[in-house]
């Protein structure tokens, strides 16, 4: 039975799940360390992925959908942005209200625009980006299933994903941007005085964590599902920022705290396979990605150390 | 505190009129943008809002129905508000009125051949402790680790759905092909408010509404008049001052977000025991989150929670005569919640327009 | 001599309810140092923050070399050559000193950070100007006059012609403010400006050029150092007459209130804070602990407030063991606690006066039964503290945060000695208050101790150290490293065994600090 869990598609399956939490929480990542909390990333992620869905379904194209569903998780973002910089709302109620309104806004147009509500109509879907073909027998066979299943079975955003953890760790300590990001969470007042503007800053910061969130969302609806289901997201969003504390707040942190909520979902779908011999019912399965958040919350917080200003609006003078 | 006593009534009036502007103002915004959401969908607003208020106001039995959906969100609204004023934000509130749904839902079949008001002070109170046991955990976390109750309050509603999933799937499912547990015995059942006084209307509202009702009262009691309340109040304003004068940071938050997750647990029992009967997987329309948006534009003000949760409870209700008569899809109504939040946590907003047709009116008057 | 540097017209600026300049002039020249005198409030700050773009002036114009200029932001102080130095350091602590340094004018390619050459640049300033510091230390594991030297630093690495001090010499040992003085005057040989802003008078005299006084928003008088001596500039400063040193009556020790034995307290990084303190303090007697900040002073009042675990050691008031004692049975036993930080710990400040004064005694009769609050009782109590203590406010029913500093500090006292504590622990109780208020807490603690009760002071204020204590123990690294009765040492010597054991020995501390701290634990 071992061998049946153990196959190079439960690790693929592992990083797929983990991409649109991983592109959540470094999203939430970068929100975080320029110091406004992003509970929003839930609701971004499933306005993103509607919105993809939509703009798949009206050109036949994914990667239009991928465009529109990036852009839709920007513009929610604008949105909390606006609240919580500008207006210096309470960041935690504006992300509340912001994820009550991409419920309301998905359920709302999907009824309006299929005409009934629960799932969209199935769209096309973005496919895996290579095709190879290899040898099939012996070790090498062996040895090249799990490299091509493991390696080279994924669709875009999941390459997407990785790049973008390595690139934003790498930016983040060595780029102007991610100095003055890091200064923004710390301390945005001692930015402030040398001259770094808080709140364009910030701005950028929650409007890119809202393009992560949209792109997240695209992976689900886009590559992942093929439709788009009310309230689907599930939770990713909050699991998100569980991974991104986890991953004390860096991009490849928050990538590899979410590959660990990927493999232990990946696993759970695996085990349920083998439900006549692990008598344990489904539900049980489905709680652990949330149990798992819960317990790694209560393992490291209290060793990791958030942004210091992060959930305080910045007032000048 | 103390305003009511050193300053004279009328100023008082003019205090709480303006206490009360800004969520008035907050909700006629979120409608107004509601409007134009509707119209740039195709539909009437007018004729959605007027179908909503004849749904929500319409009759007596309509105001019954208004009351009975405003029972959980009194009960939810009560247990975010009680969070916020200690500094807690209890986002879970759902995932505890499962629970104590789940505990009212059994319990309730337990008792079945008891006397009527003994099943139901038990069950109320079962319900009570359940709610607050499952806030317990987040709450331990919270105090001992500072894990953000947030994360972990969402996840332990998640945690209680499937348990609440399972469970009416299996051990205590009922015959049948539905999911859900069996019937609750009539002695274990809320009584309708027309059962009690014989000249209401006939309708759904039942005994849960004046429950939230007092509990609501109580719960502005236990704030003022005493030392929980103002020692929650305390460590919510200002943690490290509290706990210079000695009052147990820790301690405090446990007990606060034990009671909000009590009083959220209540919904649940309300909702069982006076509406379904019984427990299914969709027996709660997101009250837990609605909750959140009552807490809000009452500005976590137990009297005000009771008036926020009838507003929206007549959305909710007017909702269904809206989606039927104007044929606009329910889901706007979690639409308008949104922006109500958005308004009511944002003041800027409404002070601006406030101070905009106040200035006005010294203008025309001057 | 050609235009000034920097001009500053006729600038008012105005907050609600206060109008923190009032049509102030002021200019600097080339090579000059001037130093900004007046008591806490009298609008040095705001003038400065105008100046550096912080705040918008509501009118009056700013002159660089005789150009108007409008500055709206540090940005453009910064391209005008002018560098700030604010009382709270603008460090932001996790980062390094080179990260802290280039931030905002980083040296880049292509948007990455060349630290390769910023390392080069920070070294180059600091070798210049002889301002010794390691580039890739964190700056949270840095010693406070180590951070000064970051912030100079930050303002030179910009180019700064112009230098602006703001009570800079606030958070020094009298060594590293000998230490800051000789880099003042480096900085001015090598063509640079230095505004000074301070209240002390003693440090005026010996660094300025000019001296320029401001009191409650407005420019009083200027003069030079050879012109005037403390006296003259107390008056103009105060706008009466001021007595330097406190009436007090002789001392005698009524047993033993307070008694510490060999304490050990960790902070929050689980290092040793308090390495094996003992003292004790008697009725009647005021001790004065002092020292620069981070010694462990905070750590101590914590562990014997209840407020922090004690790790070893012995705390016994009147003899009874309260070592393990939480903060509620630390009050309940007789410890009254006035913090270091009155908005964070001594106060809420959303709560009304009443609900403050009750805050730790709230669950006591007569203000609660069976906890349920007796209002009638409440506002009886309160309005009676608040007429003992002076505390000016409409009503009791009017929120803490609307009070001035000084009152809330006097709410803080009421609260806390209204409830006649055995021992008083008192942090920092003048910190940022005027005179008058200063003089009314001095008055509030020498009467504690006229009444027979016990009080424990910590302060950085030698001042206040001097002019209060029956005995005075000096903190540093944890340990008392030394102990005076009052009037037996001056000021140097105080501040000799504060940086533990003289100039020298501190700076060699300090250093070692930053090389055994040079590598981030992450």
């Amino acid at each position: 039975m071992l061998a049946d869990i153990i196959t190079p598609d439960l690790f693929a399956s592992a990083v797929r799940i983990a991409t649109p939490i991983a592109l959540a929480a470094i999203g939430g990542t970068i929100s975080e360390r320029s110091g406004v909390v992003n509970i929003a990333l839930e609701g971004m992620m499933l306005f993103g992925g509607f919105m993809g869905v939509i703009g798949t379904s009206f050109t036949g194209s994914p990667w239009f959908g991928l465009a529109v569903a990036v852009l839709s998780g920007m513009a929610l973002a604008l949105v909390h942005a606006f609240a919580s910089i500008t207006l210096r709302t309470d960041q935690v109620v504006s992300g509340t209200a912001i994820n009550i309104l991409a419920l309301g806004l998905t359920g709302f147009l999907m009824e309006v625009i299929f005409g009934h509500p629960g799932t969209t109509d199935p769209i096309a879907r973005l496919t895996p980006l290579f095709r190879f073909s290899g040898p099939t027998e012996g070790v090498v066979g062996t040895v090249w299933m799990w490299i091509n299943g493991v390696v080279f079975s994924h669709t875009p955003i999941v390459y997407m994903a990785i790049i973008i953890a390595v690139v934003g760790q790498w930016a983040l300590f060595n780029t102007r941007w991610g100095l003055r990001l890091r200064a923004l969470g710390e301390h945005p007042r001692a930015a402030d005085t040398v001259g770094i503007n808080v709140t364009r800053g910030r701005y950028s910061a929650v409007i890119m964590s809202g393009a992560l969130g949209g792109l997240a969302g695209a992976n689900l609806t886009l590559e992942q599902v093929g439709s788009f289901t009310e309230n689907m997201t599930n939770g990713r969003g909050f699991i998100a920022l569980a991974a991104n504390i986890f991953g004390h707040w860096t991009p490849v942190g928050s990538y590899l705290a979410a590959l660990l909520f990927g493999f232990a979902d990946a696993l759970q779908i695996k085990l349920q396979l083998f439900r006549d011999i692990v008598k344990v019912p489904s539900q049980f399965f489905l709680m652990l990605p949330y149990v798992l958040t819960v317990i790694v919350l209560a393992g490291v917080v209290g060793r990791a150390v958030s942004p210091a200003a992060v959930g305080k609006p910045y007032e000048k003078g | 505190m103390a305003t009511q006593r050193t300053e004279g009534s009328s100023s008082r009036v003019v205090a709480a009129l303006r206490e009360l502007a800004i969520p008035v103002v907050s909700v006629a915004i979120a409608m107004g943008i509601g409007s134009v959401i509707m119209m740039i969908a195709g539909f009437d607003p007018i004729a959605a809002y007027l179908a909503m208020l004849k749904g929500g106001f319409g009759g007596g039995r309509q105001i019954g129905e208004t009351m009975l959906r405003a029972t959980p969100l009194i009960f939810t609204g009560l247990a975010v508000a009680y969070g916020f004023r200690a500094g807690l934000f209890n986002i879970g509130a759902e995932g505890q009125l499962f629970m104590g749904g789940l505990s009212a839902a059994y319990l309730g079949i337990v008792l079945a051949g008891m006397p009527r008001p003994l099943n139901i002070v038990l069950m109320v109170v079962a319900g009570a402790a359940v709610g607050a046991a499952w806030a317990f955990i987040p709450a331990l976390l919270k105090a001992k680790v500072g894990a953000h109750e947030v994360i972990t309050t969402m996840m332990f509603s998640y945690i209680a759905r499937y348990l609440v999933s399972w469970l009416v799937t299996g051990p205590l499912k009922a015959e049948g092909q539905i999911p859900q547990t069996n019937q609750l015995p009539v002695e274990s059942t809320l009584q309708k408010l027309h059962e009690l006084f014989p000249f209401l209307t006939p309708s759904r509202a039942h005994l849960g509404f004046l429950i939230a009702v007092g509990l609501a009262l109580l719960m502005w009691a236990l704030l003022k008049y005493t030392t929980l309340g103002y020692e929650a109040r305390a460590v919510g304003f200002n943690p490290w001052a509290s706990e210079t004068a000695g009052i147990s940071v820790p301690a405090t938050t446990i007990k606060a977000l034990c009671i909000s997750g009590a009083l959220a647990g209540l919904a649940g029992v309300t909702e069982v025991m006076g509406v379904h009967f019984r427990l299914f997987d969709q027996f709660s329309a997101g009250f837990g989150f609605t909750g959140i948006a009552v807490a809000l534009l009452a500005k976590n003000n137990p009297i005000g929670v009771i008036a926020a949760a009838i507003l929206f409870g007549a959305l909710s209700a007017g909702g269904g005569t809206m989606q039927l008569e104007a044929e606009v899809p329910q889901k706007v109504i979690l639409i308008i919640q949104a922006l109500i939040i958005f308004l009511v946590a944002a003041e800027q907003i409404s002070r601006w327009i406030l101070g905009r047709t106040v200035r006005k009116e010294v203008e025309n008057a001057g | 001599m050609g235009p000034p540097l920097i001009e500053v017209r006729e600038v008012t600026k105005v907050f609600p309810g206060v109008v923190a300049n009032d049509r102030v002039s002021l200019s600097l020249h080339r090579g000059e140092i001037v130093a900004l005198l007046g008591e806490n409030g009298a609008g040095k700050s705001t003038l400065m923050n105008v100046v550096y773009g912080l705040l918008a002036a509501d009118s009056g114009e700013i002159l660089v070399e005789g150009k108007q200029v409008n500055i709206r932001s540090p940005r453009q102080a910064i391209d005008l050559g002018i560098g700030m130095v604010h009382q709270h350091f603008m460090l932001i602590e996790p980062l390094t000193v080179t990260e802290n340094i280039v931030l905002g004018t980083e040296p880049t390619r292509a948007g990455v950070i060349d630290f390769k050459k910023a390392r080069e640049d920070v070294r180059e300033i600091s070798s210049r100007y002889g301002l010794a510091i390691d580039p890739d230390a964190v700056v949270r594991d840095l010693p406070v006059g180590m951070q000064q030297r970051v912030e100079i630093l930050k303002a030179l690495y910009r180019g700064a012609r112009v230098l602006i001090l703001d009570e800079p010499t606030a958070v020094l040992t009298p060594q590293e403010v000998h230490e800051l003085f000789a880099v003042v005057r480096s900085l001015v040989a090598e063509g640079l400006s230095v505004v000074f802003i301070t209240h002390k008078l003693e440090e005026v005299l010996h660094v300025a050029d000019r001296i320029v006084v401001m009191r409650d928003g407005r420019v009083v008088g200027e003069t030079r150092p050879s012109d005037t001596d403390a006296a003259g500039l107390a008056r103009m400063m105060v706008g009466r007459e001021v007595v330097f040193r406190v009436e007090k009556t002789p001392q005698s020790c009524g047993g033993t209130v307070l008694e510490v034995k060999d304490l050990h307290v960790f902070d929050e990084r689980r290092l040793e804070a308090v390495k094996g303190i003992s003292l004790s303090v008697c009725a009647g007697e005021i001790v004065a602990l002092a020292g620069v900040s981070g010694n462990g002073q905070t750590e101590f009042i914590e562990a014997i407030t209840g407020l922090r675990k004690v790790e070893s050691g012995t705390v016994l008031l009147k003899g009874r063991d309260i070592t393990h004692a939480a903060a509620r049975e630390s009050i309940e036993a007789g410890v009254s606690h006035v913090p270091e930080d009155r908005l964070r710990r001594g106060l809420v400040v959303e709560f009304d006066l009443m609900e403050n004064l009750i805050l730790g005694d709230h669950r006591r009769a007569p203000f609660a039964k069976h906890g349920i609050f007796d209002f009638t009782a409440i506002t009886e109590v309160s309005r009676r503290l608040l007429k003992d203590y002076d505390v000016r406010a409409p009503s009791e029913s009017v929120k803490a945060g609307t009070l001035s500093g000084g009152n809330q500090q006097k709410l803080v006292l009421a609260r806390e000695l209204g409830r006649d504590p055995d021992l008083l622990v008192a942090a920092q109780p003048t910190r940022g208050l005027d005179v008058g208020a200063i003089e009314f807490v001095h008055e509030q603690i020498l009467d504690e101790r006229g009444r027979g009760k016990a009080v424990l002071l910590v302060s950085l204020e030698l001042d206040e150290v001097q002019s209060l204590a029956d005995r005075i123990l000096i903190i540093y690294e944890g340990r008392i490293v030394k102990e005076f009765v009052a009037g037996e040492a001056s000021d140097e010597e105080l501040g000799y065994y504060m940086t533990g054991g003289g100039g020298d020995g501190a700076a060699a501390g300090a250093e070692g600090v930053i090389t055994s701290d040079g590598n981030p634990a992450n």
